[in-house]
């Protein structure tokens, strides 16, 4: 279903839908983060890439799974802690960061799923924006199978047309989200349509950087995991945390328990995110860590995202959102990485 | 005046001679704003060094990695290793030395002085940028930089983006070094500590507001930690890996295991995580404030470890970095240390 | 009537000079408030400064750590190291806006009792209008 809806009324809209707690991105300071709206007059859609994705709010840093507690007669006693209720609607999602959450939708999809994600990603409806002009100078969506205009993912896609948004609902729950308030919106002509088609062949032109050939890459590094290519690219890498943290598609975790009291024993299990690239994420307990250094780790970023992903689930562990890039503080680029991959011997 | 073809010919001369096993430099990255380290290790490679204000990383921290890699090594290279320093950088490695945690032999120093000016801060350009991407940059003699983007070409006075810390900076050239290129002219702020009025001005609750405010965003990805060339521990207080964990491993075992600080992102534990950090490293951070520019939420930490660094100077007479035999600030005393606060 | 915010107050007492002044204030049947959970360390010199903000975090709404008088360490030099130490560890507290009034430093020798209990109601006295420590404390 397409509608035009006007920058104008576009408050409106959010204003009526107060059942459900809405994110959009807002200027902290120099950075853009996803936050809860606090004046939907003061919406701001024109927003550079967010130093994190919206992951952070289908899959938060710190999620509880259970409390333990030990009853007077020294029994243990486990309370499961779910989500709470939490219906939300996340505006001025990008196309690369909505694919990323169908990527981590797979995982976590798998058998047994996990309830704590679906029991937020089943209530979470993404609103995306087409990225005109790109949101980061180091976008390369179009190589890894994604697109500024893509839809996957999404259940309304937003696109900018000056003084009124193109909206095109893809999905029941998008569909939902207009009724809430039918009469600001209005059906898309075919000007309107052809208008829709010139910004999103506009948008791909402007793509800048691109990784060329990626499908012969999968098998390259299958052969390159001996190689001393690793030891020389990864010199530069300081292990910080940075370039994993910040991906929409990370989702490596740890399980921690928290304790608030010895005796009686009390606390909490919790989830956190990890990383790869610290030291003692493979670290055994006999001692051994059979990723010891930078070289290991870089290659198991790479591979996992473009080998082994793209074995086990047919799709590249990466959707060019550019945050690597942008934030590695040693300049250790992704997008050099894997042409360099390409024409290693 | 710093010459980049005569840094060049040192460099290919010892990398000929064999005199370090290889040389840490600068290079250009794929942002136009950074340079990237660069690893030589043939001499024909010397090309690719590269000598401006966005050589801003701190280099001595790859000297740690140097050093693990050699631990692993049954028949070690003990020659030494090559590496640029600017002035706050060759005091990173006097207190590598006064810990003893490298020896001389370790170590080429090739020290290059800052001179008048410093290197950029990415961020504050950005600003000026207003969201374009910088192409190509350029330094013209007049100390200015200029930048192309897509749609325009400016022109901004370098001091303008200088880093904070070089505004502050009180020894622009490297105290320590085998070979030096530029001047060795003392800069003297008349406060060397300006920077930190703005928090100290404010009232308590205010302090508080602020440090809960920028502290919360943390989200303890610790690459404050990696960057610092004096985070060497190999196991870090906030790591807590030192229990083997099994399957007969009991709940009580767990229970009493010390662990200070939790992995959740809570203000509890980022604040536990950031006061602690800041209490190891008094009297040994030399500024080189690259925990704050690598912090991709842009928490001031500087001014945490800033703090301390003018409570060891003002109270203690004590500055970090300057000689390699002087003792640790906080495992040596004077008779005349103040005790005004204990009872 | 509602009920008093009693604070809790963490003491790190040197095993050598300052516990022993604790005892003896027991000993002696002085009366002091019951506020304080002491912890006996070897040396103040080996109070480190995760010592204090763990207990901050677990809740403590005062902490004090208390050593022998300079001169008198048992290990000659601990309470040096400690009087710089702790100093550095008095300045960070203060900058980031936690109330200064909630951390002390005492010298008590195993003779001085009487200061002890003075030094134990002088804070308590001193913590009770500030109210319980949230800003560090550890959420439930």
């Amino acid at each position: 279903m397409e509608k035009i809806l006007t920058k104008k009324s576009f408050p409106a809209w959010v204003k009526k839908l107060q059942s459900y707690t809405v994110y959009s991105p807002e200027k902290q300071e120099n950075l853009w983060s996803y936050e809860v709206i606090q004046n939907p007059d003061k919406l701001n859609l024109e927003h550079l890439n967010t130093v994190l994705a919206p992951k952070k709010i289908t899959y938060p840093q710190r999620e509880i799974f259970l409390q333990f507690n030990t009853s007077k007669e020294g029994k243990p006693q486990i309370k499961e802690v779910l989500p709470e209720e939490h219906p939300a609607v996340i505006f001025g999602v990008r196309p690369c960061d909505a694919k990323a959450i169908t990527l981590t939708d797979k995982v976590f999809g798998e058998e047994p799923k996990d309830p704590y994600y679906w029991s937020r990603r089943n209530q979470t409806i993404l609103v995306g924006l087409t990225c005109n002009p790109p949101p980061s100078p180091n976008c390369f969506c179009l190589s890894v199978g994604g697109s500024p205009h893509s839809k996957e993912g999404l259940d309304i896609l937003m696109t900018d047309m000056g003084d009124k948004y193109h909206i095109d609902s893809l999905t029941k729950k998008g569909e939902k989200l207009i009724k809430a308030a039918e009469n600001l919106f209005k059906p898309a002509s075919s000007k309107d349509k052809k208008e829709l088609e010139k910004i999103q062949r506009e948008s791909e032109k402007k793509i800048k950087r691109e990784v060329k050939d990626i499908k012969n890459i999968p098998d390259k590094l299958k052969d390159m995991f001996e190689s001393p290519f690793w030891d020389e690219e990864a010199m530069s890498c300081i292990r910080c945390g940075i370039c994993t943290y910040l991906c929409p598609t990370c989702f490596c975790f740890d399980i921690t328990d928290e304790l608030t009291s010895t005796l009686p024993l009390k606390g909490k299990r919790v989830r956190t995110w990890d990383t790869c690239q610290f030291p003692d994420f493979t670290m055994h307990s006999s001692g051994h860590n059979p990723r010891p250094d930078k070289a290991s780790r870089l290659r198991q970023r790479m591979l996992h995202k473009f080998q082994y992903h793209v074995e086990n689930y047919q799709d590249y562990l990466c959707t060019g959102c550019g945050r690597c890039i942008s934030l590695c503080p040693m300049g250790i680029d992704i997008i050099e990485i894997l042409n360099k991959v390409r024409e290693h011997e | 005046m710093v010459n980049l073809e005569e840094i060049k010919k040192e460099a290919k001369k010892i990398l000929e001679e064999g005199k370090v096993k290889y040389i840490i430099g600068y290079a250009k990255s794929s942002k136009a704003l950074m340079a990237a380290p660069a690893f030589v290790k043939k001499p024909e490679d010397i090309d690719k060094l590269i000598w401006d204000p966005t050589c801003f990383q701190n280099l001595v921290k790859f000297l740690l990695d140097e050093k693990r890699k050699k631990a692993r090594e049954k028949e070690p290279d003990t020659r030494p290793v090559g590496i640029f320093v600017k002035g706050c950088d060759s005091r990173a490695i006097n207190v590598l030395l006064q810990e003893k945690f490298i020896t001389r032999e370790d170590v080429y120093i090739m020290g290059l002085s800052c001179e008048d000016l410093g290197v950029l801060d990415e961020k504050k350009i950005f600003k000026k940028l207003k969201g374009e991407k910088p192409e190509k940059i350029e330094f013209d003699q007049r100390k200015n930089i200029v930048i192309s983007t897509k749609e325009k070409t400016i022109k901004i006075p370098l001091k303008e983006i200088l880093a904070e810390r070089c505004l502050e900076c009180t020894s622009s050239f490297p105290v320590i070094s085998d070979v030096f290129w530029g001047d060795r002219n003392n800069r003297s702020p008349k406060e060397p500590f300006k920077s930190l009025e703005q928090i100290e001005s404010l009232s308590q609750e205010e302090k508080w507001d602020f440090w809960q405010q920028q502290l919360s965003k943390c989200i303890r990805c610790y690459a404050c930690r990696s960057v610092c060339p004096m985070c060497y521990c190999d196991e870090c207080v906030v790591d807590s890996i030192n229990l083997a964990i099994t399957a007969d491993t009991t709940a009580e075992e767990k229970a009493q295991k010390i662990k200070w600080i939790e992995k959740s992102p809570e203000s509890s534990e980022n604040f536990g995580y950031h006061l602690v950090r800041a209490m190891h490293l008094a009297g040994r951070c030399i500024d080189c404030s690259e925990c704050e520019r690598v912090c991709p939420v842009d928490i001031p930490i500087r001014f945490l470890n800033k703090k301390l660094e003018k409570v060891a100077k003002e109270l203690f007479d004590y500055k970090a970095g300057l000689d390699p035999e002087q003792p640790s600030l906080v495992s040596s005393f004077k008779d005349e240390d103040p005790e005004d606060f204990i009872r | 009537m509602a009920e008093e915010f009693e604070p809790k107050i963490i003491a790190f007492l040197c095993k050598w000079c300052s516990s022993a002044g604790s005892d003896l204030a027991g000993v002696s049947r002085m009366k002091y408030p019951p506020n304080v959970v002491p912890i006996t360390v070897m040396c103040s010199g080996s109070v480190s400064p995760l010592y204090i903000f763990n207990a901050f975090q677990k809740g403590a709404d005062g902490v004090l750590v208390s050593g022998c008088h300079p001169g008198d360490c048992h290990y000659i030099q601990g309470n040096f190291y400690a009087r710089r130490r702790i100093a550095l560890v008095k300045e960070l507290i203060e900058y980031i806006g936690l109330e200064p009034q909630r951390f002390k430093m005492s010298w008590v020798s195993a003779a001085e009792g009487k200061k002890y209990t003075q030094i134990i109601q002088d804070f308590v006295q001193e913590l009770k209008p500030l109210g319980p420590q949230k800003k560090l404390r550890r959420e439930k």
